[in-house]
């Protein structure tokens, strides 16, 4: 087991990550934009584009303005799982001295790992909470229930429990994993060294945990999950800039036109006296 | 046809109807198979549909923002689902995890009943795009029910109304199977209409060479709308214009755009070309419709396949452009009657007319009250793409279909005096607002919106 899941599984997992995220991304880019279904009003310029993609990919722009509800759900789940990850890799690259790297801060390396400590607690019961909220609504919300497939569902189970074995080895001490711990077997499988005597993969839980994220890796290429990428991919298509052509019609001089009394009778004074 | 296994359809093409329009419909026993085929040479042409099957995360949003979903409260009317119609199939048979967790992931098998079902729902779409409009992606599910009326075209399966609006714009270059001295009859009739009840001398000139402005009318100004055409008449004619309508495009609805975007809609596109080369003019200026100026503006540059000498412009942006620089004069108290605007989606969503249409508006009438969600949000008027069905079971849908909108007519207060004007600037937002206001006891009479600049011109 840790052979397969501490070992030989890493490297498995990024190799099919890598080319299943190229196969889809050129799954998608094979296909044209053949004709333009911009939606209008149209943006004008690079920048009101970036704008737009921009809020809708990081702050979920049109879920705030047709469903406040779900807004708040996806968007606590997305920004806590950001952080989440963003932490795995900063907190144990750093074993958690991220903070004390920061000059000028006066951060001591004890502080910043206690802050470490304190942000993935936050995060991962947030995410969690957010999580069951997005599950919630798939039960209770009638219009969202017509549209759940089983496996909508089951991805965020899957997430809950992953999440869930994460929040157990933080909050339980005797489950705790250390940092370096990580940090000497992520260094080890880097460089291509054996992990399997690690004292890491003496922990059931993070052996749960790892080849959980590992499983989730593999197949979000193949799944809903890449709608990371599909996100900007489909902006791409309705978020353009167009320019409208000039208005103007040839040969108009309208005040030409009304002086020489265009389409009024010639009679029309007379007709006015009658 | 009216219906299959308790879904609504509308009545189909005879096998006669879709010879003419090119197709030889497919025996039923192989369509199955031949869906398949056209799906996967489709799919790997156009990146809107693929995004549309492969990204979607059932958030739900799209269910309470879609006319056809509040009206119906059918659950395969909520876009996300209409599409999951074609999804399913797109799942199982060209990815992965349709091919290998089947049901779990929603895929599905083809079958006969799913292709029905695709012409009972695809055909309940009114290709409004609000659904793209408030997805958090930005998926446009009329991409999909565009893919799947054309699938089905070339199985062989389109409505009557369809089919043989595309055999009438080949044969006579409108959808009303007017003849040229059908045409030019009812524009003289127009010019003494106009006399009689403005007193202005407007003439309508067909097929006159050396035009400056080639307009472009919808059909149904012929008919149903005359107020309309004769609104563009009075106007070209107020400003002095050189224009002319060409007789072989006296339509400005490309029907290709809404059952087949290959052959029709190209086949239009041509015609039109063709009529701007031989009477050689130098604008194209578009009339009142929805889908046929989203098929203009935004389809003609990708269809052409020749280079396109004409810039193509829509009355209302040519008038807006000349209330702006302050060179007509508009009597808003010709029109006093309390307006309000239905905003024709294709204009508002497709096409950029949201402000230019405004400007009209505040220049022509005295009373105007918008809508509540209007422009970008605002709801279709259930017509859209033309699912104009007369037979009984889909005109009862048309009603439904027309719920949200009435409920916005009514909300505004226009026809609470019974003499309330809903202006609808588009022919398919006409021919369904029509019977629907009265359906709905909304009193308010439907109207363009060229009618009201028409009516408030001043000439002396």
């Amino acid at each position: 087991m840790k052979l397969l899941i501490g070992q030989i599984l890493p490297y498995i997992t990024v190799t099919l990550f890598t080319l299943g995220i190229l196969y889809r991304l050129g799954r998608w880019a094979g296909a044209r934009i053949v004709h333009n279904i911009t939606l209008s009003p149209w943006l004008q310029t690079n920048g009101q584009v970036a704008v737009r993609i921009g809020s809708e990919a990081f702050l979920f722009r049109n879920l705030f303005r047709f469903d406040k509800a779900l807004w708040a759900g996806a968007l606590l789940m997305h920004f806590a799982l950001l952080n989440i990850i963003g932490g795995h890799i900063v907190g144990f690259g750093t074993l958690g001295e991220e903070f004390a790297m920061i000059p000028g801060l006066g951060i001591t390396p004890e502080l910043s790992v206690e802050m470490s400590d304190l942000l993935g607690s936050v995060f991962g019961i947030l995410l969690f909470v957010a999580l069951l909220y997005l599950l919630y609504r798939r039960f209770a919300l009638e219009n969202v229930k017509l549209v759940t497939k089983p496996s909508d569902n089951l991805w965020l189970i899957y997430l809950l429990v992953l999440v869930g074995i994460g929040n157990i080895m933080r909050f339980v001490p005797a489950y705790h994993i250390h940092y370096e711990l990580v940090y000497e077997y992520m260094a080890a499988l880097i460089l291509f060294q054996p992990v399997v005597h690690m004292e890491l993969l003496e922990s059931g839980f993070f052996l749960a945990h790892y080849l959980l994220v590992q499983i989730l890796l593999i197949a979000l290429p193949f799944s809903k999950l890449m709608h990371l990428f599909g996100m900007f991919a489909e902006r791409y298509i309705v978020n353009r800039v167009y320019h409208d052509p000039a208005p103007g019609l040839p040969n108009i001089d309208v005040a030409a036109a009304r002086k020489a009394g265009l389409g009024v009778p010639a009679g029309d004074a007379a007709e006015e006296g009658v | 046809m009216p219906e299959y296994k308790g879904m609504v359809q509308p009545q189909r093409a005879t096998p006669d109807d879709m010879r003419k329009i090119h197709i030889e419909p497919v025996p039923d026993e192989l369509k199955p198979e031949k869906a398949i085929e056209f799906l996967d040479q489709i799919r790997k042409k156009f990146r809107s549909f693929v995004m549309a099957m492969e990204s979607c995360t059932k958030c739900g949003q799209c269910a309470e923002n879609c006319h056809t979903y509040l009206g119906t409260r059918d659950p395969n009317n909520i876009p996300t689902n209409r599409a999951e119609l074609i999804r399913k199939i797109y799942k199982r048979y060209f990815t992965l995890e349709g091919r290998w967790f089947g049901k779990l992931v929603g895929a599905e098998d083809i079958s006969l009943d799913i292709i029905e079902q695709w012409y009972s729902y695809f055909y309940q779409c009114s290709q409004c795009r609000r659904c793209a409009h408030v997805c958090p992606f930005g998926i446009d599910t009329c991409e999909v029910t565009f893919i799947g009326r054309q699938l089905l075209h070339w199985l062989g399966i389109t409505p009557k109304l369809h089919a043989s609006v595309g055999a009438a714009m080949e044969r006579v270059g409108n959808h009303t199977n007017l003849p040229k001295p059908g045409i030019v009859d009812t524009l003289e009739f127009m010019s003494e209409e106009i006399m009689d009840e403005f007193g202005v001398e407007v003439e309508f000139p067909v097929d006159k060479p050396d035009s400056d402005i080639m307009y472009i009318p919808s059909s149904a100004d012929f008919l149903l709308n005359p107020y309309t055409l004769m609104g563009a008449g009075m106007y070209f004619t107020y400003i002095g214009a050189n224009w002319t309508i060409p007789s072989t495009v006296t339509e400005a609805g490309n029907f290709g755009l809404l059952f087949d975007q290959y052959w029709t809609q190209r086949g239009n596109v041509m015609r039109l070309l063709n009529a701007a080369q031989e009477l050689g003019i130098k604008k194209i200026v578009w009339g009142e419709c929805g889908h046929g100026w989203r098929a203009a503006k935004m389809y003609i540059p990708s269809l052409a396949d020749r280079p396109i000498r004409w810039p193509i412009t829509h009355i209302h942006d040519e008038v807006a452009d000349m209330i702006r620089k302050n060179e007509l004069k508009l009597d808003p108290s010709k029109n006093y009657k309390p307006v309000t605007l239905h905003d024709p989606c294709n204009y508002v969503r497709a096409c950029g007319l949201n402000d230019n249409m405004r400007v009209l508006m505040r220049a022509s009438v005295s009373d105007f009250r918008e809508m509540t969600p209007h422009g970008m949000d605002n709801f279709c008027c259930g017509g859209g793409s033309a699912i104009l069905f007369d037979d009984p079971e889909m005109y009862q849908r048309r009603i439904l279909l027309s719920k949200k909108k009435a409920e916005q007519v009514r909300a505004t207060g226009v026809g609470k005096d019974g003499d309330g004007i809903l202006c609808a600037p588009c022919s398919i937002c006409k021919a369904q607002l029509y019977p629907m206001v009265e359906e709905h006891e909304l009193g308010v009479e439907v109207k363009g919106l060229i009618d009201l600049v028409g009516k408030a011109l001043v000439w002396k």
